[in-house]
């Protein structure tokens, strides 16, 4: 028998970084108490995420209106999780933060493990991007975080099998079901299917392959060298839009004009991106990817300069 | 908080001006964040709050909250502030069921719409009311489920009974739409996709019928009804009839029209004097005796409510009970009774030929009736030939039924009924502030908020542990409460070790210390659970962390999936 269906808990996917920020497509319910989900290219329809890995940075922000929020990142072995935790955070989350900061103030590492709420957000541009809002976190050991890397991988192997079962199926929920697809994938892969199209899946599987490793405790395996400063320049290392590669044009810009010698720091770059009309997030995100490319490096932690 | 609410406040505080801003913000927090009560639509109970005991004029209610129309309408949140001739009303609610009728106005055929809503359609616990609504437009912003804003209906009181008229110049918008389906009329319907409540069409062989009495209340006499359940291949399903009904067991029929009502957790079908039952003409359909298969249950079937139901179970325990009514003494017998999918309770009005020295004992149990308390479904056994005494079981002879824990997928758990002895695993995702010491009223334990009991108020309290945890498979989630012998083991401390810990360093480092140890763990726990309209809730009397190894799990994903 069918029931009236109630606004019931929605259940928590565990998931790598990767598949997480990659996610562009997002759903809001027509109703105003429905719960808000982003849309990752397998087809999970995310409202809430059990996620893991290197807490990285947690700075305090003064906002506008005099509230305070902390912004933090994660990082896991297969990308970054951007996260805030503002004064709606619950008492626990929030004494939690207030340590953490300590903590990566003395430089101290830390195992973070959070259920978090997905959240996402549009610039002018239409380009999306994903954070997360944490509900519950903990410091965990290495031995916790594996068991987790795991789990994450075992997710996201189940949620590309059966992407790639759903393939050959009709794109209607009715085709979906009867190729097999289970019931909590059926929404989140149509929608996927329309928004992302085809998409190449191989680079999930290397992340996988890297978590495992480091689930085996086989670090070598995992460990890449770092990337060769001279190696690849911007030139087509990045496949996303024009306006992407214009905010990341943007912050070489900033940074070769400001550069007295050692580097600009982290505030100064955003700061100065802000008053040319770049988000915040989006500037440190490109910041971190233009790191990644080896287009910028970091003489010291916060200071920016671009790779001669 | 008090920027947030600015613009409500200082709304409030023009009709209000005796009233401290602080306590209207503070107010606002409470709606939004204990109700999700948006302000601008808690705005006129605030009002109503801060204004005293007064009644609020209701017809400024539409200027107050911003809205430029003159009209005279009277804005409430709840059904029980309307009166039988309010002319223009104003309400949110949610439409429970809404059916298309034919009907001849003045000599024209008219399709209108009608069914029942329900009150106070945002707040989850809230008190609820249902009327009936007839809608001559008809709109088709009505669907089941969604939830409408009524704008300009009138009141219609009939016999006491109360009820809203919706005609075409009344405004219907859609607040939040709705989710269920909605099934044209005369279209049949498989019994197990009935909806709760609602008009339906089903075709459906007889399986039982006999006649029975409902005694008014009043005391002003008895109506003769019949009693009677109907099959398909889905499923099964009570019905009542009103109206005289005398086809015989084995008839198949099509009943159009039938009212599905939901009486505990068992949907019936309500045959009335608009119900059309006529014969069905169908070789194929199942016969009688294949149907009612479909009526023999195992306990993890067993709704409350429920009625007409076969089973074969093991009695493991039997006691008489003595209790004396009208000056005269009465007996009771009830017991535990068990299958391989779990455990419930057992109570019969009559002796059963069972001595204890011939448990355990295996029955089968026919035409019994299902009631519950607090979950867990309790058989009652109305008279002696209901009890079959069996020679052999039809499962394996040694399995112990008497403390059996079945493992059970959560997922199974979060969306079947209440089910005890049961265990399942699943990954804990958070673990609630309240988790530790609670004190819990001394008159009826339930958990005091600061010192004061909903039901008892202030006292004193008995000091109890538990812990409040949320586990999820990635699909489902059930939250996990441990009682107080559960959770020391757990932890692997006693309770003065745990006092003392949350003495020394404060509830909120305990509780993040409890998250260090458990938050993406697997546990595994087994117990009852409760099932609502709330959610799934496990009450564990164990449960424990699993001790994985995660290199193994590594290793066997790899070769599970063939990662290389």
């Amino acid at each position: 028998m069918q029931s009236a269906p109630r606004a019931r808990r929605q259940p928590a996917w565990h998931m790598l970084a990767s598949e997480f920020s990659e996610a562009t497509l997002n759903e809001k319910g027509s109703g105003e108490y429905d719960p808000s989900f982003v849309i990752t290219k397998l087809g999970a329809k995310v409202n809430r995420v059990i996620v893991a890995g290197l807490l990285e940075r947690l700075e305090v922000r003064e906002t506008s209106n005099g509230s305070t929020l902390y912004q933090g990142q994660m990082r896991d072995p297969s990308g970054l999780h951007y996260f805030s935790v503002g004064d709606y955070a619950s008492e626990s989350m929030r004494e939690l933060t207030l340590s953490l900061v300590e903590k990566t103030e003395t430089g101290e590492p830390v195992l973070l493990l959070m259920t978090a709420k997905s959240r996402w957000y549009q610039t002018d541009e239409g380009a999306v991007y994903t954070s997360l809002r944490p509900e519950e976190a903990c410091e965990i050991d290495a031995k916790t975080y594996a068991l987790w890397l795991t789990r994450a991988s075992q997710g996201t192997l189940e949620r590309m099998k059966i992407h790639s079962d759903s393939l050959g199926a009709e794109p209607t929920q009715e085709g979906l079901k009867a190729s097999g697809v289970p019931e909590h994938m059926v929404d989140g892969l149509l929608l996927a299917r329309n928004h992302y199209g085809e998409i190449d899946t191989e680079s999930y599987t290397l992340n996988v392959m890297q978590a495992l490793d480091i689930a085996e405790g086989r670090m070598e395996a995992a460990s890449q060298p770092a990337p060769a400063p001279q190696a690849q320049l911007d030139v087509d290392s990045s496949p996303g839009d024009s306006s992407d590669d214009d905010v990341k044009d943007t912050l070489v810009a900033i940074i070769s004009q400001m550069d007295q010698g050692d580097g600009v720091d982290f505030e100064t770059v955003l700061t100065n991106a802000g008053a040319r009309g770049v988000d915040r997030q989006v500037a440190e995100a490109k910041l971190d990817e233009l790191s990644n490319e080896g287009t910028l490096h970091e003489p010291r932690f916060g200071w920016f300069r671009i790779v001669e | 908080m008090s920027d947030k609410y600015e613009t409500h406040v200082n709304a409030i505080l023009a009709e209000c001006p005796d009233a401290d801003a602080k306590e209207v913000a503070e107010a606002f927090a409470k709606y939004e964040t204990e109700f999700y009560i948006p302000p601008q639509d808690a705005m006129r109970s605030i009002l109503r709050r801060f204004k005293g005991e007064q009644a609020v004029p209701t017809n400024r209610g539409s200027s107050q909250a911003g809205s430029s129309t003159p009209r005279n309408t009277k804005k409430v949140t709840k059904l029980s502030e309307l009166n039988g001739n309010d002319k223009d009303i104003e309400i949110e609610v949610e439409i429970i069921s809404h059916n298309m009728r034919e009907q001849t106005i003045r000599g024209e055929q008219k399709q209108i719409a009608f069914g029942l809503l329900e009150d106070n359609p945002w707040e989850e616990k809230g008190d609820k009311t249902r009327w009936e609504y007839k809608d001559w437009g008809p709109s088709p912003n009505l669907a089941p489920g969604s939830i409408v804003r009524i704008e300009g209906a009138s009141v219609n009181e009939y016999q006491g009974r109360m009820s809203l008229n919706i005609n075409q110049s009344t405004r219907i918008a859609i607040v939040r739409e709705g989710t269920r389906p909605v099934v044209a009329p005369g279209e049949p319907q498989d019994i197990n996709t009935l909806p709760a409540d609602g008009y339906v069409c089903v075709v459906g062989r007889v399986l039982a019928a006999r006649p029975d009495q409902i005694h008014k209340k009043d005391g002003s006499g008895s109506l003769d009804i019949v009693r009677g359940r109907i099959a398909d291949e889905s499923g099964t399903i009570g019905f009542l009839s009103w109206e005289p009904f005398d086809h015989a067991v084995g008839s198949l029929l099509k009943i159009d029209g039938a009212q599905v009502r939901t009486f505990r957790d068992t949907p019936e079908l309500n045959f009335g004097r608009t119900t059309k039952v006529e014969i069905f003409h169908d070789k194929n359909f199942a016969d009688a005796e294949a149907l009612s298969q479909q009526t023999v249950l195992t306990i993890s079937q067993f709704r409350d409510g429920a009625r007409d139901v076969d089973a074969v179970v093991q009695i493991t325990e039997w006691t008489k009970r003595s209790f004396t009514r009208d000056g005269e003494e009465r007996f009771l017998w009830s017991g535990q009774i068990a299958d391989p999918s779990g455990r419930c309770r057992m109570s019969a009005w009559s002796e059963l030929p069972i001595t204890e020295d011939q448990l355990p004992l295996t029955v089968r149990l026919k035409g019994v009736r299902v009631r519950a308390w607090q979950g867990i479904p309790d058989v009652t056994v109305d008279t002696m030939d209901q009890v079959e005494i069996l020679d052999s079981t039809p499962w394996d002879e040694t399995l112990d039924l008497t403390n059996h824990t079945t493992e059970v997928d959560l997922t199974e758990l979060a969306t079947g009924a209440s089910r005890v002895g049961v265990s399942t695993c699943a990954i804990v995702v958070s673990v609630r502030e309240d988790s530790g010491f609670i004190q819990r009223c001394t008159e009826c334990r339930r958990v005091l908020r600061e010192g004061v009991c909903a039901e008892h108020g202030p006292n004193d309290g008995n000091s109890d542990v538990r812990l409040r945890l949320v586990m999820d498979d990635g699909k489902s989630s059930v939250s996990l409460l441990t009682n107080k012998a559960a959770t020391l083991e757990l932890l692997g401390m006693s309770e003065a070790e745990m006092k003392s810990a949350v003495d020394a360093d404060g509830q909120m480092a305990f509780v993040q210390h409890l998250r260090g140890r458990m938050l993406g763990r697997m546990v595994q726990a087994s117990g009852r659970t409760i099932v609502d309209e709330q959610g799934a809730m496990m009450l564990a009397d164990q449960a424990s962390i699993l001790d994985e190894d995660a290199g193994l799990r590594a290793t066997e994903l790899r070769a599970h999936w063939g990662v290389a």
